[in-house]
């Protein structure tokens, strides 16, 4: 026997539940099914940043900065605690190339409405204390902020329960049902489920439940590895960056040629403290297929990096590491929208690290364009199909 | 202010009590690691070393006991200072 709602959700991630409960909200019936439970994916091994500073000028800005007005008051709306707080956040600058590099990411960020500019370092090492001599400044904004992001993960979900969405946890998907082209429900460890559509927010899983309604999806999972202190009194003033982690992200060439192991590794500095003090410390971004686990060189390669841009680091004791498995995309930017070939199936995946800040915004398009066509802003860029 | 004199603490790094683990599985947690992500509990300074087991005593209903696994181990087994990891090797 199968059951059938209108909508059904893969992935109760952060991205699958904020989808759930924007479409509750506007008086769907929906079903979210997980196959493990929340927080089990990237939503649960990363860190606390919602940095608008690192998107790059355009769309990706843009999404962020409509997500950050949705996080104001989030908390209230969705009625449990997120730790969000808006402490603002540096990107450390270690050398005049890397100035030169900022000043101009740093002018187009401003064009679009960022509040952004550049200090010098004794204007810095007010603002973060600690930091290392060769560094010449940062860029500094007010608008970054952090959150919790397991708390937001479960928050939402709750907050979609009590609109009336079904969450089924432990329920894995293994296989579409698809009838004419068109996607009629799924099959899972629990049996069939019938939907009017389908939506795949399987993060960095995507990739094959895409595969079987027969489509390919070029989202591959990337390891970020991140290392966590004791509690200590706050220490780590903002959310921190370093010049080198935006130049990876986005000059991925201008490293090429280097031979060193953190490059390889991807490490670029990633700094913050949570509210009971512990300072979260990253990361790394690696293809190492889906293995989540922890890497002696990673560990020591994140370590190094960060003590050397904020040497009083090296007297904290660290208590654990996390891995966790980001969905990647060729071109940095989400998959959002519905898929050609396959009627009612509908993808929200391939975030990256940017799956806590554009959260909020992403429940808000996804379920724009499932129940009015149309979502408020120009969402062209994250076609799904653009890599057909 | 609540009065705390009766309640039990599970988890002692994080300060969480038998009544929050049992929220967490009234809120669907079945796991070890759901358990966590909802309270906090395991995740502090001894990382789950006495709360673990009374967790997974209290997870026996839920599931199986054979089905109740310990969270992932990771890195460090011990608090380590962080200088500790970058010594040495120097290239």
């Amino acid at each position: 026997m199968s059951q059938k709602s209108e909508i059904i959700i893969i992935g109760g991630g952060v991205i699958g539940t904020s989808i759930a409960y924007q479409l509750a909200k506007r008086g769907k019936k929906v079903t979210l099914m997980e196959s493990h439970d929340h927080a089990s994916g990237a939503s649960g091994s990363c860190d606390q940043n919602i940095f608008l500073q690192s998107k790059n000028p355009g769309i990706h800005l843009e999404l962020a900065l409509a997500s950050a007005k949705m996080f104001d008051g989030l908390e209230e709306e969705l009625g449990s605690p997120i730790e969000y707080h808006r402490r603002g956040g540096m990107i450390l600058i270690e050398s005049p190339a890397e100035m030169e590099i900022m000043k101009s990411f740093v002018a187009r960020q401003k064009q679009i409405g960022l509040e952004v500019d550049i200090i010098g370092r004794s204007e810095a090492i007010k603002l973060q204390p600690g930091l290392a001599e060769h560094i010449v400044g940062s860029t500094y904004s007010t608008m970054d902020a952090e959150v919790n992001p397991i708390e937001l993960n479960i928050a939402y979900a709750r907050a979609a329960r009590k609109l009336g969405v079904d969450i089924k946890l432990e329920t894995a998907v293994t296989d579409l049902m698809i009838s004419n082209n068109r996607v009629i429900g799924v099959v899972t460890n629990k049996g069939e489920f019938q939907a009017d559509l389908v939506v795949n927010a399987t993060g960095a899983w995507a990739a094959q439940i895409a595969a079987m309604a027969g489509l390919q999806v070029p989202i591959k999972p990337r390891r970020g590895q991140i290392i966590i202190t004791e509690p200590v009194p706050r220490f780590i003033k903002k959310g921190i960056l370093s010049a080198q982690y935006i130049v990876a992200k986005y000059n991925p060439q201008l490293l090429e040629k280097s031979s060193s192991l953190g490059v390889k590794l991807g490490v670029g500095l990633s700094l913050s403290q949570t509210d009971k003090g512990n300072i979260l410390i990253g990361a790394t971004r690696e293809f190492v297929g889906y293995d989540t686990t922890n890497s002696r060189e990673g560990i020591r390669e994140i370590l190094k990096n960060a003590t050397r841009l904020i040497p009083p680091l090296q007297n904290v004791n660290i208590i654990r590491t996390m891995g966790g498995i980001r969905p990647y995309t060729p071109d940095g930017l989400p998959l959002v929208g519905f898929v050609k070939g396959i009627d009612g199936l509908f993808m929200a995946a391939g975030h990256e690290g940017d799956g806590i800040a554009l959260a909020p915004v992403t429940g808000r398009i996804a379920a724009e364009l499932i129940t009015e066509g149309k979502a408020f802003i120009d969402v062209e860029p994250l076609n799904p199909n653009r890599f057909n | 202010m609540a009065d705390n004199s009766e309640k039990i603490y599970i988890c002692r790094c994080e300060e969480v009590s038998k009544e929050e683990i049992e929220e967490a599985i009234k809120d669907g947690a079945t796991t070890l690691s759901g358990i966590k992500k909802r309270t906090h509990a395991g995740m502090g300074l001894c990382q789950g070393r006495t709360c673990r087991k009374l967790i997974s005593s209290m997870l026996v209903g839920v599931k199986e006991p054979t089905e109740i696994f310990p969270p992932t181990a990771r890195t460090p087994v011990r608090t380590a200072k962080i200088g500790e990891f970058i010594k040495g090797e120097e290239e």
